[in-house]
């Protein structure tokens, strides 16, 4: 089914038959009244159930969500005749209430059809929504306006509906003012006081311009407007939902948005590889980082991976493309096609068709980390693994020289007993394979089956059941066993670890977190035995003789639940715990391990009580030389040489930060078939597959973006150049009315993602259109828009105002801008004034996000947050790690929006709670009192000090006597305190 | 065009508001729809999915067929597994009260109060998994980021209380629900009606930032209160040449809120004043059951001074996995988790419903109880545990109006799926909505493109049946 604005075969047949005799029916005076008086009311202009409506033509013509009504020439099989010919109790039947048709009525509308249901044209019925003034191309009235006035081409409009309404503009804002306002719009924090008096006291005519200019090309200028943007693609760090797991490269695409306002892209640039910069530039990272647009918001592990239910997988991924598709129109064009989900859209001229052909475009790709480029990513992991490689190198050499033994938890987890493992990976006790995540309890459990591993140090793992002292156990590669081992339930848990296993009760015992720096745990929850190769770990570790250490302890919750521990060398029992328990504490092992000895079995089993609970586990399980080695002198000047190598290496992998990943979107194996959804169900499609495609609503566009044969990129390439098209008028609109939004604190169109009949309508509509067209001739350039608004004298104004003033009465709610808005400024803003004003921030720019949590891994990630007291951890708030499921309560008190909605515009309250956050928060309490040490620190005048950080200003004789009296009598921090909680603080002029 | 949420977005900002909206929203405007049989609501959210089959819908025919293969054709695949045998329920069922309504021995006390109850059997909810279940449950949307009920309804009536937050929330001791602390958002609704978070557990900061951190160095109650005056004094110089941006009186008034929150907020959480048979009622001092009472007699005395909808989740999410499930995903063992759940539900609701009555608030306190989804009559695979289902589970109302001792709707006869006036949240809330006085297609706000409601566009609208 391709889309058209061609009239479709189907009308132009009508068409052609309605000029032909109809028999005895007149549509006008016949079949109409009757549609219109029992129809009408639910399929008509104001109601179109099951996306069905009899008032036009075309769409009467279509049908609706449950197919074609009318069909022409044959009254039998249309579905029209039998809804209203249908029993009374039938669900069918129509109407649903009232009396039903008359059977002279019935007779008609049978009549007509079978006459081939002539509709003159004269009668067709327009969509009047297809006029609404958002879908029509630009208009030039603007260019009129500007040519016949003086002055800056923004005033005259504003001033023309000033003049209008009897109003006039207010006068300009002083410069201290200016400086403020600009400062907070364009890098959202304060200015300095050095900035503020070289601008004040600037003798220059074009000081204004400048400082604009200088403003628009600090780095600060990308992070306050990527925040704007990410507001919009409702950005996060974290997946939601229940598993709210964290995606650890999803800030490359926060800071290509930031690097993007930061080298004024070109906003239809901006656009397409936010949509497809994968496929159209797939050679250059930023635009294949670009895509993380498409996968920024919200996504539901369990619904789409963990859950076995196809079913649910449907609805998952349902939810997905609605959230993937949404995002993309309201962003680009400020269409709400999320309204077209489950029938036509109520109020604009979206189908419901058109939204899952829309889905089509996405259908092929699912969120997922990726390669920013293979290039990149192989030159990455090599430089990795080679650095990694002689670290690993160096640890050996270093630790066989001090003497400090290797460790097998770190061997466990894949390392080489320096600490080179990674932390809670694992062998799998069945077959000895390499995992990570976590098993729980473990199905088709082989007992006493020797998995040989393939690692240097290990020889292999078993799952032991002594069978009441008379089972055989074999313990290692060569063939070993062992007997005498009690009964086992004959169940397992989890793997063998380097750390906790899955579920462990606690990583403490006897006072000590063995999974704090420079502690480590192997993980034996019973039933699991381990044999470790000591001829390998001789080599390695360069003695002959060695001695095991270890902590041995009970993990599991306390109560009746117990395990036993064992120890063997070569199957022979060296060391037993029996019923070892919580409250046993640790227990000191401490065994030779002499030259002829090869191997070293570790044996946890149940205790004969079922295996809940019996998280067996070894504490900083150490194999040392023994004796212990004296270091020579020689020896010591080799040690420091290579811990000079060492810290070498360490330092430049520390640079290397995270692999040059994003998480943004990777293609779907096949694209799959996309139907449309009755009711949007995801079990009820219906009709044909769908071909990619866009909105017809605007007339001016091909709607057409391919059919089935298009490849996944090819359908969002195409859409990019659907919505950037220089013709459409829609995609400049919304970037010109955000533009001002942003600046003005309120848009010409209120609703600034939503253009459509249910929203706004623009204050001025000729300079909406002339502002999209300028922004069509500055080829794009978001900074040349801004210094355009920015240097209005309609953005110049004061924003003060009294209760009395003639505006109040005439437009209270500044439409026309007789005054600039006062803004309050946005929680982020809030917390990165605070650091700005007491000394605190810290300017380091991109890379991943801080994390002002603690994190704990569990199957439901546990983000706990913490007092941000810590230079780490003042950087810009734009570079926070965003966690979904686990907001910061400081920061949503202060009205930070939840990063799962769309938020094309900030909502401002003001409540008990944000007043209490900022008075007593320990975070505000910190910063205020390093605030009063930075006025310390710094001598002189304090008040006058603390007026200019805070507020841009010098105190009156007034304040700076009540400011003088308080700190003499309550102390400079609370009067600190007092100043981040003013009203001057949090609203900007 | 122009529309009704130009109210909201013409720039007036919340400036004009009066003093008492700033802990809740517009109190002045409680003109509601309809003359409301409910002033306030408490509300309990049981998440992991309890079992409709072993507590309140009764099924025979499930005992019958024990045992036997719960789909011989193997064609259903549920949430983790293919389906098991058919597993009754491991309570028995008895009828109670005079209404003769059907509770299994899992709650014993909640059994004395059926009379009191009305029972919707034939909830389903859209999804079989937990967070979008939550939300769902919570908003009426499977994705986050949609606007409580709570918050809602604060929206709706603002706060009957000029000292305390209007919708306050009490998360279970153990940890957040499934989907997290976005479960009682505000979502696109103004910030101020999300709920308050009131952690029961910390006597002396129930409320985050209620008071500084204890110890801070030079803070002082005197340098505090000294400090809000001459903030009062400095506000007050700075609103002189500002006198037409009502917002800025707005945000003096709200430091005179918080101290008056300051003194009304650590009086509710002490129970010091409450009897001796009232701690026993509730169980306050129970290791197990104790938690979650004290959140409902909690509740109780924050319903008392017109807090005007309160939370309590009994249950967390499936954080770290103990020897118990942290809520009521019972997959492995439906005794063992149900039982310890049960109880703990049966002790503080019970207790809540009879201490509500004895004082007159059931009147006009409407209590809900649900779950995000109901549980599988079949086994889960071999274990003794059930899997999810959003076919079918049973929420039940009490007080505030409802029809007491009623029974809506059914499941199939073996409690699969509701077949008899099958409802989901929609109709839920529309009703509690209704018991409120609210119109709930009344009840909206525009965003991205809808005049959104609790009640999405898909309900049925009012349970009239349900309405006493």
């Amino acid at each position: 089914m391709k889309k058209s604005l061609t009239i479709p075969p189907l009308v132009v047949a009508l068409t052609l038959l309605s000029v032909a005799p109809a028999g005895a029916i007149d549509f006008v005076k016949e079949v109409r009244p009757i549609l219109e008086a029992r129809c009408f009311e639910c399929h008509g202009p104001e109601s179109q159930k099951s996306s069905f409506r009899l008032d036009l033509r075309e769409a009467a013509m279509k049908g609706g969500s449950e197919g074609v009504a009318i069909v022409p020439g044959k009254s039998g099989e249309s579905a029209l005749i039998a809804h209203i010919t249908a029993p009374a109790d039938d669900e069918m039947r129509m109407p649903p209430k009232g009396d039903r048709l008359s059977s002279a009525e019935v007779g008609v509308l049978k009549t007509w059809i079978d006459a081939g249901a002539p509709w003159p044209d004269a009668v067709a019925g327009a969509d009047e929504r297809l006029s609404y003034w958002s879908w029509q191309p630009l208009s030039d009235a603007g260019e009129a306006i500007v040519k016949g006035q003086s002055g800056h081409p923004v005033d005259g409009f504003i001033q023309r509906r000033l003049s209008e309404a009897g109003l006039t503009m207010s006068a300009e804002a002083d410069r201290r003012t200016l400086i403020r306002r600009l400062t907070f719009d364009l890098h959202g924090m304060p200015p300095t006081p050095e900035a503020i008096e070289a601008f004040v006291s600037d003798t220059d005519a074009a000081a204004y311009e400048k400082l604009v200019d200088r403003l628009l090309a600090s780095p600060h200028f990308g992070e306050r407007f990527a925040r704007h943007w990410l507001d919009i693609a409702h950005y996060a760090d974290t997946h939601g939902f229940e598993r709210d797991k964290r995606r650890e490269t999803a800030w490359r695409y926060r800071d290509y948005v930031i690097d993007a306002f930061n080298k004024d892209k070109p906003y239809d640039q901006f656009l397409k590889e936010q949509i497809a910069g994968d496929v159209l530039w797939p050679d250059q990272p930023e635009a294949v980082i670009a895509t993380g647009f498409l996968a920024a918001g919200p996504w539901d592990f369990v619904g789409q991976v963990e859950t076995r239910s196809d079913e649910l997988r449907r609805a998952a991924r349902g939810l997905d493309l609605d959230d993937m598709a949404t995002q993309v129109m309201t962003a680009s064009m400020g269409m709400t096609v999320n309204c077209a989900r489950c029938h036509d859209h109520k109020l604009d001229p979206i189908s419901q068709e058109e939204y899952y052909q829309l889905w089509s475009v996405f259908a092929g790709v699912k969120r997922d980390e990726r390669p920013v480029n293979d290039a990149e990513l192989k030159k990455y992991e090599s430089t990795k693994a080679t650095l990694t490689k002689q670290r690993d190198e160096l640890d050996l050499e270093i630790r066989r020289l001090e003497g400090e033994g290797l460790d097998l938890a770190d061997i466990v987890g894949g390392g080489n007993g320096t600490g080179t493992g990674t932390k809670r990976q694992g062998l799998d006790s069945r077959d000895a394979s390499v995992q990570t995540k976590d098993l729980g309890r473990l199905d088709k459990v082989k007992m006493n089956h020797f998995a040989a591993a393939k690692s240097e140090f290990i020889d292999g793992v078993f799952i032991p059941d002594g069978f009441g002292g008379k089972g055989v156990i074999p313990i290692s590669s060569t063939g070993l066993t062992l007997t005498g081992l009690p009964k086992t339930s004959g169940e397992a848990w989890d793997l063998i670890r380097n750390g906790p296993v899955a579920s462990q009760h606690s990583p403490v015992a006897g006072g000590i977190d063995f999974t704090k720096d420079g502690h480590s745990l192997l993980g034996l929850h019973a039933n699991a035995g381990i044999t470790f190769d000591l001829a390998a770990l001789r080599k390695a570790s360069g003695a002959d003789a060695m001695r095991f250490t270890a902590k041995l302890a009970y993990f599991g919750q306390e109560g009746a639940n117990y395990a036993d521990a064992r120890l063997y060398l070569d199957g022979k029992k060296e060391l037993e715990f029996v019923k070892l328990g919580r409250k046993d504490g640790l227990k000191d092992i401490d065994l030779v391990l002499p030259e002829t000895a090869r191997f070293l079995t570790l044996i946890a089993s149940d205790g004969r009580d079922g295996i809940g609970h019996d998280q067996v586990g070894f504490g900083d399980p150490l194999i040392q030389p023994h004796p212990p080695r004296n270091v020579s002198g020689d020896e010591r000047e080799r040690l420091t040489r290579l811990q000079g190598e060492r810290g070498e290496i360490v330092k430049k992998l520390g640079a290397l930060v995270s692999p040059p990943k994003v998480y943004a979107v990777v293609p779907e194996a096949k694209i799959p078939e996309v139907r449309l959804l009755r009711r949007g169900e995801p079990e009820q499609p219906t009709g044909d597959p769908l071909e990619p495609g866009a909105f017809a609503a605007l007339a001016m566009l091909n709607p057409d973006l391919g059919d089935h044969g298009t490849g996944q990129g090819d359908r969002r390439a195409a859409l990019a150049q659907w919505i950037t098209d220089p013709k459409n008028p829609l995609t400049r609109r919304v970037i010109a009315n955000r533009l001002w939004h942003w600046i003005f604190g309120a848009g010409l169109v209120t609703t600034p993602s939503d253009f459509g009949l249910g929203g706004d309508t623009p204050s001025h509509p000729e300079l909406l259109d002339w502002l999209a067209a300028e922004m069509e001739r500055e080829g794009g350039s978001i900074k040349a828009m801004l210094r355009l608004l920015l240097t209005s004298a309609a953005y110049r104004q004061d924003s003060r105002f009294a209760a009395d003033a003639a505006g109040v009465s005439v437009d209270a709610g500044n439409r026309l801008l007789w005054r600039q808005n006062p803004k309050r400024i946005e929680a982020e803003a809030v917390r990165d004034a605070v650091l700005a004003v007491s000394g605190k921030l810290n300017p380091a720019s991109g890379g991943p996000g801080f994390e002002d949590f603690t994190y704990e891994e569990a199957y439901a990630p546990i983000y706990t947050y913490i007092t941000a007291d810590d230079p780490k951890l003042w950087r810009r708030s734009i570079y926070r790690y965003l966690v979904r499921t686990t907001p910061s309560r400081f920061m949503t008190t202060l009205d930070c929006p939840d990063p799962a909605n769309l938020t094309p515009k900030r909502m401002t309250t003001t409540t008990a709670l944000q007043s209490l956050a900022l008075y007593n928060n320990d975070f505000m309490l910190r910063q205020a009192r390093y605030f009063a040490e930075r006025l310390e620190a710094a001598g002189g005048d304090k008040v006058k000090q603390a007026y200019s950080l805070a507020f841009g200003r010098e105190p009156t004789a007034v304040e700076a006597t009540l400011a003088t009296e308080f700190i003499a009598k309550e102390g400079l921090f609370s009067f600190c305190r007092a100043l981040f909680n003013a009203n001057e603080f949090v609203y900007v002029d | 065009m122009n529309r009704r949420h130009f109210l909201h977005t013409a720039g007036a900002g919340f400036g004009g508001m009066a003093l008492s909206t700033l802990l809740a929203g517009k109190s002045d405007a409680a003109a509601t729809h309809f003359s409301p049989k409910a002033k306030r609501v408490i509300q309990i959210f049981c998440p992991g999915g309890w079992s409709q089959v072993d507590t309140f819908d009764y099924k025979p025919e499930l005992e019958k067929r024990a045992g036997q293969p719960f789909d011989p054709g193997g064609e259903l695949q549920f949430f983790a597994s293919k389906p098991g045998n058919c597993l009754p329920s491991q309570w028995e069922f008895r009828q109670h009260g005079e209404s003769g309504r059907w509770v299994s021995g899992l709650f014993p006390r909640l059994a004395r109060c059926v009379d009191d109850m009305a029972f919707v059997y034939s909830m389903k909810s859209t999804t079989a998994l937990h967070g979008p279940g939550c939300f769902m449950m919570n908003t009426g949307h499977t994705l986050p980021g949609f606007p409580s009920m709570g918050a809602w309804v604060t929206y709706g009536l603002g706060s009957e209380s000029e000292n305390l937050p209007a919708f306050v929330v009490l998360p279970d001791p153990r940890g957040l629900p499934p989907g997290g602390m976005i479960n009682w958002g505000a979502g696109f609704l103004p910030a101020v009606h999300q709920a308050t978070t009131l952690d029961a557990n910390n006597a002396a900061q129930p409320i985050a930032d209620l008071f500084p951190p204890p110890g801070f160095d030079g803070v002082t109650p005197q340098r505090d209160a000294a400090g809000l005056g001459f903030l009062d004094k400095i506000n007050h110089l700075h609103r002189e040449s500002r006198s037409g941006n009502s917002e800025l009186e707005a945000r003096i008034s709200a430091y005179e809120m918080a101290a008056r929150l300051q003194l009304s907020a650590p009086e509710v959480t002490d129970l010091a004043g409450e009897s001796e048979l009232t701690r026993k009622l509730y169980a306050i001092d129970h290791p197990e059951t104790g938690p979650f009472g004290r959140q409902c007699l909690l509740a109780r005395r924050m319903a008392e001074r017109g807090v005007r909808f309160v939370q309590i989740y009994c249950g967390a999410e499936n954080t770290t996995a103990k020897k118990i499930r942290p809520n009521w995903d019972s997959h492995e063992d439906i005794v063992r988790d149900h039982g310890y759940w049960g109880e703990v539900l049966d002790s503080g609701a019970s207790a809540l419903l009879i201490d509500l009555k004895a004082r007159g608030m059931l009147d006009d306190t409407l209590v809900i109880c649900t779950s995000e989804f109901g549980r599988q009559p079949a086994a889960q695979g071999a274990n003794r545990g059930r899997d999810h289902n959003a076919g079918a589970f049973t929420s039940w109302m009490a007080g505030g109006g409802v029809k007491a001792g009623t029974g809506y709707g059914s499941t199939d006869e073996l409690g699969f799926e509701a077949v008899d006036k099958a409802i989901h949240s929609w109709e839920l809330h529309a009703t509690a909505l209704q018991l409120l006085g609210i119109d709930h297609e009344r009840l909206s706000w525009y965003h991205n493109g809808l005049e959104q409601r609790l009640t999405g566009f898909e309900g049925k609208g009012v349970v009239r049946e349900l309405l006493g």
